[in-house]
């Protein structure tokens, strides 16, 4: 038996039914009277200066309402974070990549936009471009910012524990290499933003964004508006994974365009805008050198990242950090040394991913771990299982553990997916090309510290009961982006106050209504769904005591269930409550007369004892981590932790991968919907496949992007997809609501090791570039061959 | 020069006079109101537009207007009859088939035109169908298994 | 992705269709079908909106507007004209904006797969892949071409795409295409006052080119009867498995004297690896009058690899996809004798 109603369900979503009946509206579905089209100019160039910007022609065109440059924007610089404002709404005097923002324009439909941009005249004078990552530091490059010497836009050096020490004890220590691309986050919606200014000089903006808060602090810096006067709106969202976490130059044009005109200005990206924006994955070159003990314990990581991040740094000051930080653990680790490299280059700027800049270290680092026990001999399960931590143990970089069921895990998916007998089996009876591969991974459960340098609560839920009785609004600024998260707040809602979800009202994504730090760092359950919680006791708290005092009894022995008030002690006499509640509404039908006081009743009467009754509940982590430069990155109020096996079959003669099976265990504390983790689990598992075997962007010289399309941008279809298993692992997280932690990016985080570990065992061959085509496995086999012949 | 043409979508006969180079998903989303119809690439990459044309899954994106004068359109807002939402419609919400919508549209007109044409389809069969529309929430598991459930919708 | 403005004229029969495409040769005029290709084609991309435009330097003394210029100094210049349409002569051809398409929605008579009285099989340029994929007929005696419709593109896709699109859009890998040329399928095209058959191997020039002429019409495609103990296979070798251009697809016909006898005949074609589909004619003499086994099988393989011409692109490099014809004509090959003994 259950103890709870609702938690722990699966409720369907609280949306679902708009979203089958094409009721739910996205940015681009949204009308307003007198709407104008938006247009951007991009650069054609990757770099290049900028000599003059002649507007003349656009701006006498007929049907233009304005034409903006950095002239009419200014040139705050602005950012993700404080510590790297490096980009402005426009390029002014350089362009960086092919696809930055030159101009924009505004008017009475999109062809007419459209053209008015092509009539905007501009004098570049070429500069000489830097494409490749590994060697953009190097000296002699062309440089991209004044800002950032050598194009190293940041730089971690750490070293945790003694590696010297860690190199002596080792029995094993072996070194390397993992690269992979850059990728995309192809979320199906393409960005799309409303701009719209009313009569007081407040500015609205409806933008299919992750994270409203921050995008109205941006907006209202760089657009240099009071931050009371910005409203950011975020209708549903078509998916998101971190691309549209940061405030864009779109959506400070598509704003700007909106104030010059008085009008409200739309402007939706085409497929291909959304690769020239990118801020999605960056690329990766690592490499590690990690030791063990004759025993196979861990004795030290060596790790040296370069992070190639296009042309801007976005969320790159975060993503070099957690491309170090998250090797901490899920293992014990005593001694790691870390070098990240941040480099500019002129290409579309990267930003954070799911999974972050955590994804490519953690696929290296399992690749290896793999290596290991084949040189040890031993089951690479079985050494995982030797090195896990365990729940109440801190990492070398001072990551505390308070819920880890990273044991349970691996082995749930080694029992489920009957690893052991696979793996005995050998290649030979199982088939040929097929093979089966394990790892494993963790992630946050929300950032520590929030993006700019601040002591502001993460987020505040306000929730409000109904003045007429009955149900109950729970307003927050959280973002639901397809996760779920609406849906994760009525369901603690309804369970608090013993409501049918049908009773609990949601109004979020909207910067006015509260401070949410939004949906990134996989923080909206822990952090909102602990805030909401307090909220709904509020009221709780506040009915409870009122209708309390009416009955003259003691508010601790009633409680709310089932949309009744109980007694827990002995039967209360309600009737001159009812008496008054049935008064008030002489003429309606369908009226209260059960032997119990509903809460439609109580909501009400509490009213008419006190006035409104609204609840607030707030978060905000505890001072997390250590002292050291860049601490704060990676440090989370909890950490979800995932393991995977995969199952692949390769055609030894193509090199064609099929994924037969993806078996995932993923410990999320405790599932408040349990469909929901499941599915955050299971996207997962698709975005992973798709970046090991068939995602990347193709630059061509001049640093133009060849495959700006989903036809040759290729993510996993239906039929490459195989079945997906997704296992739960509660291990009751002592900081969530109800145990809750993170599911929304950890579970990323084994795939592609898994699958590239899975191909090893089927092939014999080692891939260390990323995506594993069909042509790399072919050439790594015909290597290898050649090798063994000599 | 704009041409008139007529057509009826989702039941209604509408005449309107597009130019040539209209779309069928900007008919749709823009002359007449149905943002249920939604664009992913414009290009016939995603499915994200798919509509049913003379009971055809067809991409609203890369259909002209007048190609299909005369023609019968379903849209997603045809799917639920009387407020009543369609077994396949209650499958996807009971199966955690959404997450974050954007593909939803598609997918429904996509394996609305399976059912009525396959009743029973196996899993081979139903992840054939969907494999013009991508989605990049759900990894298609939960999608598969919602129309699996509302098999037989359509039986006889 | 906006398209340029353009006329759409909707003939009532192939006639009409054929007059028009005369009468506005001269203004620009495409032929619309199922549409996949085409309005894929006139949807011009966000970049580039401009072309360089240099206005003198050492390399060009009177200036230049070009897509390809490579000069220093940089000047943009617009690439969509006023009227809306984009400059044809600036633009590479893939932009190249028509005054008008002539759509076939109308021309009924387009549609259709019948099986001739004289055992051979007549498809209409206007049926869909989708029909074809459907089709018993076909897949059981002109199996090759069922596989190629099959996986072409996407369910979406098949459902709008058409075979004489497919075949007329002339691209390397096209999946109709290919099979079509080795199940020997002869192509009709009509022109205003003229009609003529054409062997589909010879019907594509290069990417995009043909030999079809400004009035003329593909109408239909006819593929001949087959001799006894014919079996026919395509491959499509590809990442993903949907939503795919082919890097290598390899269809084979052939024919048995009798079942586990000699070669009586066999055609390989290849896509993907040449500017057009390829028709391996080097693996004749290696087979026929032989019987298939795997030594055979094996040198003919090696003779289709003699025929391709790879190159290097984003899908994959000249050496992979080279070996992989190779790989996959041998495949073929076996697959093809055992549906020719009936297996």
């Amino acid at each position: 038996m259950s103890k709870y109603r609702i938690l722990n369900t699966r409720a369907p979503r609280v949306d679902a039914v708009d979203k089958v009946t094409g009721k739910a509206l996205y940015t681009d579905d949204l009308k307003r009277p007198g709407l104008l089209a938006g247009a951007i100019l991009h650069s054609p160039l990757a770099h290049a200066r900028i000599l003059n910007i002649d507007t003349s022609r656009a701006e006498n065109l007929a049907g233009v309402r304005a034409v903006v440059t950095h002239r009419e924007a200014g040139t705050v610089p602005y950012g993700v974070s404080p510590a790297r404002y490096d980009e402005t709404i426009f390029c002014h005097d350089k362009v960086r990549y092919v696809g930055d923002e030159i101009a924009a324009v505004a008017a009475v439909d999109l062809d007419t936009a459209l053209e008015a941009v092509s009539l905007i005249k501009v004098d570049f004078e070429e500069l000489p471009i830097v494409l490749d990552g590994y060697t953009a530091m190097d000296e002699g490059q062309p440089q991209l910012h004044k800002m950032y010497k050598n194009n190293i836009c940041a730089k971690v050096n750490w070293h945790f524990g003694d590696i010297e020490k860690g190199r002596r004890q080792s029995h094993i220590i072996r070194t390397d290499h993992l690269t992979s691309k850059m990728q995309d986050g192809a979320f199906l919606e393409p960005q799309s933003i409303l701009a719209e200014v009313d009569s007081q000089g407040g500015l609205t903006m409806w933008s299919s964004t992750q994270a409203p808060h921050y995008v109205q602090r941006t907006l209202a810096m760089a657009l240099r508006l009071p931050l009371h006067k910005v409203r950011v709106i975020k209708p549903a969202v078509g998916g998101g994974f971190g691309p549209k976490a940061s405030c864009s130059s779109a959506e400070l044009a598509t704003c700007l365009l909106a104030m010059k005109t008085g009008k409200p200005v739309k402007f939706t990206f085409d497929r291909e805008q959304v690769f020239l924006h990118s801020r999605a994955r960056h690329q990766f070159f690592h490499t590690m050198t990690t030791g063990v003990k004759k025993d196979g314990t861990l004795s030290f990581l060596e790790h040296h990242c370069i992070l190639d991040g296009g042309a801007y740094a976005s969320f790159g000051i975060a993503t070099i950090y957690y491309s170090g930080s998250l090797l901490g653990g899920p293992y014990r680790l005593r001694n790691m040394k870390y070098d990240g490299y941040r480099v500019v280059t002129n290409k579309p700027a990267c930003g954070a991913q799911r999974g972050h800049g955590a994804v490519i270290a953690r696929a290296l680092f399992e690749i290896q771990l793999d290596r290991i026990a084949e040189e040890l001999g031993m089951d690479p399960i079985e050494l995982r299982l030797k090195n896990v931590m365990e729940a109440g143990e801190t990492t070398c970089n001072e990551l505390y553990v308070s819920s880890f069921g990273m044991r349970e895990a691996l082995e749930a998916v080694r029992d489920s997916a009957a690893w052991k007998k696979k793996r005995s089996m050998g290649g030979k009876t199982r088939g040929k090309g097929k093979g089966i591969g394990a790892a494993c991974g963790f992630f946050v459960s929300g950032a520590g510290y929030p993006i700019y340098r601040s002591r502001t609560y993460h987020c505040t839920v306000i929730t409000k009961v109904d003045d007429v009785g009955g149900g109950v609004t729970v307003s927050s600024g959280a973002a639901d982006i397809g996760q779920g998260s609406d849906t994760v707040l009525a369901m603690i809602t309804a369970e608090e106050l013993g409501l049918s979800l049908d009773d609990v009202k949601i109004v979020s994504g909207d910067s006015n209504l509260s401070v949410d730090l939004g949906a990134y760092s996989s923080r909206t359950t822990l952090m909102t769904g602990t805030a909401c919680r307090d909220a709904a006791r509020d009221v709780k708290r506040q009915i409870l005591e009122a209708v309390a005092n009416k009955l003259d009894v003691a508010p601790t022995t009633l409680d709310l269930k089932d949309g009744l008030v109980m007694s827990l002690s002995e039967e209360i006499d309600f009737s001159e409550l009812r008496k008054e509640y049935l008064q008030e509404h002489k003429g309606f039908m369908d009226l209260p007369d059960g032997p119990d006081l509903t809460f439609r009743e109580a909501s009400r009467i509490a009213f008419l004892e006190i006035g409104s009754i609204i609840g607030t509940g707030k978060y905000k982590p505890p001072p997390l981590g250590g002292s050291f430069k860049g601490a704060a990155v990676g440090t989370s109020p909890a950490f979800g932790c995932s393991a995977q096996v995969a199952e692949v079959s390769v055609d030894l003669e193509t090199g064609q991968v099929s994924v037969d099976k993806i078996t995932g265990a993923h410990d999320c504390g405790f599932a408040i919907n349990r469909t929901q983790v499941e599915g955050q689990m299971q996207g997962s598992m698709m975005m992973g496949m798709g970046e090991a075997l068939m995602e990347q962007i193709i630059y061509d010289t001049k640093g133009r992007i060849v495959n700006a399309n989903l036809a040759e941008y290729k993510i996993p279809t239906a039929m490459d997809m195989p079945h997906l298993d997704a296992i739960i692992v509660e291990s009751n997280e002592p900081h969530g609501p109800y145990g809750a932690k993170e599911v929304g990016e950890g579970a990323i985080m084994p795939v592609i090791p898994s699958i590239l570990n899975a191909i090893y065992d089927a092939t014999g061959v080692r891939i260390e570039e990323l995506p594993v085509t069909p042509e790399r496995i072919i050439a790594a086999m015909q290597e290898s061959k050649k090798k063994a012949k000599t | 020069m704009k041409k008139i043409i007529s057509l009826t979508v989702n039941g209604i006969k509408h005449e309107l006079a597009v130019e040539p180079r209209r779309t069928l998903l900007e008919l749709l989303r823009e002359d007449l109101g149905l943002t249920g119809v939604k664009k992913g690439c414009g290009i016939g990459d995603c499915g994200a537009c798919t509509v049913l044309v003379d009971d055809v899954a067809t991409f609203s994106c890369l259909t002209l207007a007048i190609q299909v004068e005369g023609c019968s359109v379903e849209t997603i807002e045809n799917l639920a009859k009387n407020g009543k939402l369609s077994r396949l419609q209650q499958a996807f919400v009971d199966h955690g088939a959404i997450q974050c919508g954007y593909c939803t549209p598609g997918m429904l007109m996509t394996s609305t035109e399976l059912l009525r044409r396959n009743p029973h389809p196996d899993e081979q069969e139903i992840r054939q169908a969907i494999s013009g529309n991508l989605c990049r929430c759900t990894g298609y598991q939960k999608i598969v298994d919602a129309i699996k459930a509302a098999s037989g919708e359509y039986d006889e | 992705m906006i398209l340029p403005r353009f006329d759409v004229l909707a003939p009532e029969s192939i006639e009409e269709a054929c007059s028009m495409l005369a009468e506005n040769a001269d203004k620009g005029v495409r032929l619309l079908a199922g549409g996949t290709d085409l309005l894929v084609e006139l949807k011009s991309p966000i970049i580039p909106q401009h072309v360089p435009r240099c206005d003198g330097c050492p390399t060009h003394p009177d200036g230049a507007v070009s897509s390809t210029i490579d000069c220093k100094m940089w000047t943009s210049e617009p690439l969509m004209a006023p009227d809306g349409s984009l400059r044809t002569a600036l633009a590479d051809s893939k932009s190249a904006s028509p005054a008008c398409l002539v759509s076939l929605h109308k021309l009924k008579e387009l549609k259709g797969i019948n099986k001739l009285d004289n055992g051979g099989l007549r498809i209409g340029a206007l049926t869909t892949i989708t029909d074809i994929e459907r089709s018993f007929e076909i897949r059981k005696e002109w199996t090759a071409l069922a596989e190629g419709a099959d996986n072409l593109g996407s369910p979406l896709v098949r459902n709008r795409g058409t075979l004489g699109g497919n075949i007329a859009n002339a691209r390397p890998a096209a999946d109709t295409a290919v099979p079509t040329i080795a199940l020997s399928g002869v192509l009709t095209l009509q022109g205003k006052s003229s009609k003529r058959i054409v062997p589909a191997e010879n019907f594509p020039l290069g990417p995009g080119k043909t030999v079809i002429k400004p009035d003329e019409i593909l109408t239909e495609i006819n593929y001949p009867k087959l001799p006894p103990y014919s079996g026919s296979a395509y491959y499509k070798l590809t990442n993903r498995k949907a939503l795919e251009i082919s890097m290598v697809g390899v269809a084979v016909w052939l024919a048995l004297e009798k079942p586990g006898g000699l070669v009586a005949d066999v055609r390989v074609a290849l896509g993907a690896v040449g500017p057009t589909p390829i028709r391996a004619e080097s693996v004749k003499d290696v087979l026929i009058g032989k019987i298939p086994d795997e030594n055979i099988i094996d040198k003919a393989a090696q003779a289709a690899m003699a025929d391709a011409r790879p190159i290097d692109d984003h899908r994959g490099s000249a050496w992979y996809r080279l070996q992989m014809v190779g790989t996959i004509t041998k495949r073929m090959l076996k697959l093809a004798v055992k549906r020719a003994e009936g297996k």
